[in-house]
């Protein structure tokens, strides 16, 4: 058994790549969370971002004729985000307008990214797992051999950003105050509903775009249940990461790093690949069992509000 | 503010409306169809003939016959709406609507048995009525349900019934959505002249599409395979209806079945013995593997307070995992150690050894004619057992104890009775419904008594209205938990016992295809099923016609049977939602409001009357 200086640099830059989706839909799912809404349909997002992504950019590409086009991959990304915070904006309108139990509805979400992408693949590729692939992909950025690709980048740098919205701007003050005490933030003039639905939204935007970087940055086209639970791991990282920007840096890295190391280990003679798989899982639920330190959510989380 | 009747006006009004649009868009009958789905479209303000001009032989004449009086019928309805007591006037043109139909399929039936008789093979086929008869059926079924609800304590009456119309609608506006989706996703086959056959082909796209879904209905072996997947899905929404009533969402199904599923291999492929004692050891030690599985989290929650729903997800990923690992290789390395594992049969596919035939699960010919002669021994069991639960007047458990006993009387009796022979044929008997069917009904059963009939389930239900009142009094709300959850894990482990033992993924094994996310489409059916028994087999009957459906919708359309999935995660999303009805239909104080007003606005009437 060798593990080598060439292992442990691999196994580094995984981790920065299986942590970035995590990342972003943590990051996401706390904005969701920190405004009152659970949103577990983040899974479902990633999906339709995902498929999203590979299908405009491959249509595009098909009606464009061949040749690069740098700046396809962006139209990508954007319809992704967009898809997602419409998706997100289906969950607010269902869990909110008609007081539907958030969790059942963010659970027909994710049934439905289960299904509908079939239909979808159907109808451009006549088959029901996986798109086409495409020729532009998001662009690498960095030295030769270390290059990753810009979402990565921005992941990273959400994380200070988000930090700064959440804290240190009005937006931030009024979104924590409708998630902890929506009638206090009501009688003080604050649109309990409007924020709800900010957070939601921004949710669905921030785990498309975590699809996008799936389907055409990791890889460069769509499968079917490609998100394989990362929406429910990132939930996951998030409440271990105590609903703080940095916290959440911290505990997505964690899982990143399972993710990663579950990689690298696939063909060696370690361990069998089947049961490194399991690894994140497993590490969520510990995670969850609070084994590593308690964490307290927002108090209104979950509950439709009333005025 | 319109008054009610204004308002009944207006509504027969727009329906009557839609109903006149579709009568003119759509194809009221379609005497002969292609296996594509083209079909010839008659509508009384023309035709579409693929072929330039009708079957040969076929006459249309009833056409006119039909639709002359539905328009008068149409033109009666608009003006008796906005007559003064309009609603029993609108019963009786329901009930002549719901007469105009059947007198619409009659004829068309006979205008085809005219063509097709003498044949010797039939030359008009896979025919059937168009959306604008059909519209004629719904258009009076609307004319009923507004008659009731606009007559003293209408609204009462729906909100009342809230557990059925509330999935009942969402079904209907998930089909109506879903409808949108086929016309968006699959060209309509066939040439269209002009606008107007361009939607009717749509149109008739989207009626041929459900019609083929609920096809199984009214096929023999579709009938069969529709109860074959209907029963995975009872086990598997009763799994999650029984968290629901406990206040806990169980996602865990799939991970509780996949656990079920191996140990079920494991007791039927290695442990010898008898018949009798092997197979129920084996159906017990799928309950067990998949309730032990379904306590974890209950545990993880009761102990930790880590939520059930993230959990028991990342249990469906970890279970998924063993699976593989167990069934996929016969030996792996660890640290550069060899480990040997016996379960893998040899040969490319991931499956286990088979099943013995001691534990095996009988097909459904041995349980209805073994050895080709017709049983009575399961109806006789059946009616014993519901005679002697019903017909005594003791103690609950008296009552169930008669019930097992006339059950087992019957069961013997009627094995000893003679019965014809009889013989089905290969559509039949290659449909693989076995007696996991039965068990499944058992669960059902089971389900009722436990949840409704006895002090546990009475706690059960106490956590899941209010835990804290609950264990306020009395209830040790955290090994309630556990055992929620072991009891909903347990019948998600059972529904293994169709697929490993019963041979429902065509052979005696476990193998790589099991299609474990039954266990979420348990959500569906649970939510569907509103959480009670009856609801439960019902919903899980019409998802597992639904399913059998899809594989025509597949095979003679080219859509994805994921239409099916679609649909069903629709029905979560708008039953979630209430349906979008108001309020008072789902949340029970308001209905109780809106009830005691209307009876007290019934009671007001009846003294002016007086």
């Amino acid at each position: 058994m060798n593990l080598d200086t060439a292992f442990w640099i691999a196994l580094f830059f995984s981790t920065l790549r299986q942590t970035t989706p995590l990342l972003l839909t943590a990051l996401g799912g706390m904005f969701s969370e920190r405004s009152g809404v659970v949103n577990i349909a983040l899974e479902g997002i990633i999906l339709f971002g995902a498929l999203t992504a590979a299908v405009v950019v491959e249509r595009l590409e098909y009606a464009l004729g061949p040749g690069p086009h740098p700046w396809l991959p962006w139209v990508g990304v954007l319809s992704a985000m967009a898809v997602g915070g419409l998706v997100a904006w289906v969950h607010a309108v269902v869990s909110l307008k008609y007081r539907a139990d958030q969790i059942i509805s963010a659970t027909a979400i994710n049934l439905l990214a289960l299904g509908a992408p079939s239909l979808v693949l159907t109808y451009f590729y006549g088959n029901a797992t996986n798109s086409k692939e495409v020729v532009n992909r998001l662009p690498l950025i960095g030295p030769e051999g270390f290059a990753l690709s810009p979402l990565v980048y921005l992941a990273f740098l959400l994380v200070p950003l988000s930090w700064w919205v959440l804290f240190k701007t009005p937006f931030g003050l009024r979104l924590r105050a409708v998630g902890e005490h929506p009638e206090a933030a009501d009688t003080l003039g604050v649109n309990v509903y409007r924020m709800r639905y900010i957070g939601v939204v921004l949710s669905g935007i921030l785990a498309g775009l975590a699809g996008a970087y799936l389907a055409i940055g990791f890889l460069n086209q769509f499968v079917r249940g490609m998100s394989a639970g990362m929406g429910f791991i990132s939930l996951a990282a998030m409440i271990f990461g105590k609903w703080h920007p940095l916290g959440i840096l911290f505990s997505t890295l964690l899982f990143g790093f399972a993710s990663a190391l579950a990689i690298q280990l696939q063909g060696t003679e370690i361990l069998p690949a089947v049961l490194v798989q399991a690894f994140p899982y497993v590490v969520t639920v510990l995670v969850l069992a609070g084994f590593m330190g308690k964490s307290r959510p927002p108090a209104a989380v979950g509950k439709p509000y009333e005025k | 503010m319109l008054t009610d009747e204004r308002r009944l006006g207006v509504l027969v009004a727009l329906g009557g409306g839609a109903l006149f649009l579709l009568w003119y868009l759509a194809p009221w009958a379609v005497p002969h169809r292609l296996f594509g789905g083209e079909g010839v479209l008659l509508s009384p303000f023309g035709h579409h003939l693929p072929q330039g001009s009708l079957p040969p032989g076929y006459q249309d004449g009833w056409l006119l016959g039909v639709f002359y009086p539905s328009l008068a019928w149409l033109a009666l309805t608009l003006v008796l709406a906005w007559t003064p007591k309009p609603a029993r006037k609108l019963y009786l043109l329901g009930i002549l609507g719901l007469g105009l139909f059947l007198l619409t399929y009659l004829l068309f039936q006979a205008s085809v048995a005219q063509v097709n008789a003498g044949a010797e093979r039939p030359i008009l086929r896979r025919y059937s009525l168009g959306l604008g008869s059909y519209a004629t059926l719904a258009f009076s079924l609307y004319l009923l349900l507004l008659a009731r609800l606009f007559s003293p304590g209408g609204l009462a009456f729906l909100v009342r019934l809230r557990g059925v119309v509330v999935p009942l609608f969402s079904l209907l506006l998930a089909s109506l959505l879903g409808g949108v989706i086929v016309a968006v996703m699959k060209k309509a086959p066939g040439e269209a002249q002009s606008l107007r056959e361009a939607l009717m082909l749509k149109l008739d796209l989207i009626t041929y599409t459900y019609q083929l879904l609920y096809s199984p209905l009214v096929n023999p072996s579709g009938f069969l395979q529709s109860l074959l997947l209907a029963t995975p899905l009872i086990f598997t929404g009763l799994a999650v209806a029984l968290g629901f009533r406990g206040g806990l969402f169980n996602i865990g199904a799939p991970g509780q079945l996949i656990l079920g599923a191996i140990a079920a291999m494991l007791v039927g492929v290695y442990l010898p013995g008898p018949r009798w004692l092997v197979l129920p050891l084996a159906i017990l030690a799928a309950a067990l593997a998949g309730g032990l599985w379904g306590a974890l989290p209950g545990w993880l929650k009761a102990r930790f307070g880590a939520h059930e729903v993230i959990n028991t997800i990342m249990l469906n990923y970890i279970a998924a995992s063993l699976f593989l690992f167990l069934i996929s290789a016969n030996e792996y390395k660890f640290f550069g150690r060899t480990l040997y594992l016996p379960f893998k049969y040899p040969g490319y596919e991931a499956r286990s050894h088979e099943i013995r035939p001691e534990a095996r699960i009988p097909h459904w010919t041995e349980l209805v004619a073994p050895g080709g002669e017709l049983s009575f021994a399961l109806p006789l069991a059946l009616l014993l057992g519901l005679l002697g639960y019903f017909l005594t007047r003791k103690s609950l458990g008296h009552r169930v104890l008669l019930g097992l006993l006339g059950g087992a009387v019957g069961y013997v009796m009627g094995g000893l009775l003679p019965g014809p022979a009889v013989s089905f044929g290969p559509d039949l008997t290659s449909v693989r419904l076995n007696g996991a069917f039965l068990l499944a009904l058992l669960a059902l059963f089971f389900f009722h008594f436990y949840v409704f009939r006895t002090v546990g389930g009475y706690e059960l239900r106490a956590m899941g209205l209010a835990p804290k009142a609950a264990e306020y009094g009395g209830v040790l709300a955290g090994r309630k938990l556990v055992l929620i959850m072991f009891l909903a894990g347990a019948l998600a482990g059972l529904a293994a016992t169709h697929y490993v033992l019963g041979g429902g993924i065509d052979e005696y094994r476990l193998k790589q295809a099991l299609p474990y996310s039954v266990g979420f489409d348990g959500i569906a059916v649970a939510l569907m099923g509103q959480n009670t028994p009856l609801g439960v087999g019902l919903a899980a009957w019409l998802f597992g016609i639904l399913l059998t459906g899809g594989l025509q919708v597949n095979l003679q359309l080219g859509i994805s049977r994921e239409l099916v999935a679609v649909l069903q995660a629709l029905i979560v999303l708008f039953i979630a939602a209430g349906g979008f009805l108001p309020r008072y239909f789902t949340d029970p104080l308001r209905a109780a409001e809106v009830e005691v007003r209307e009876e007290a606005r019934k009671r007001e009437e009846r003294g002016e009357a007086r």
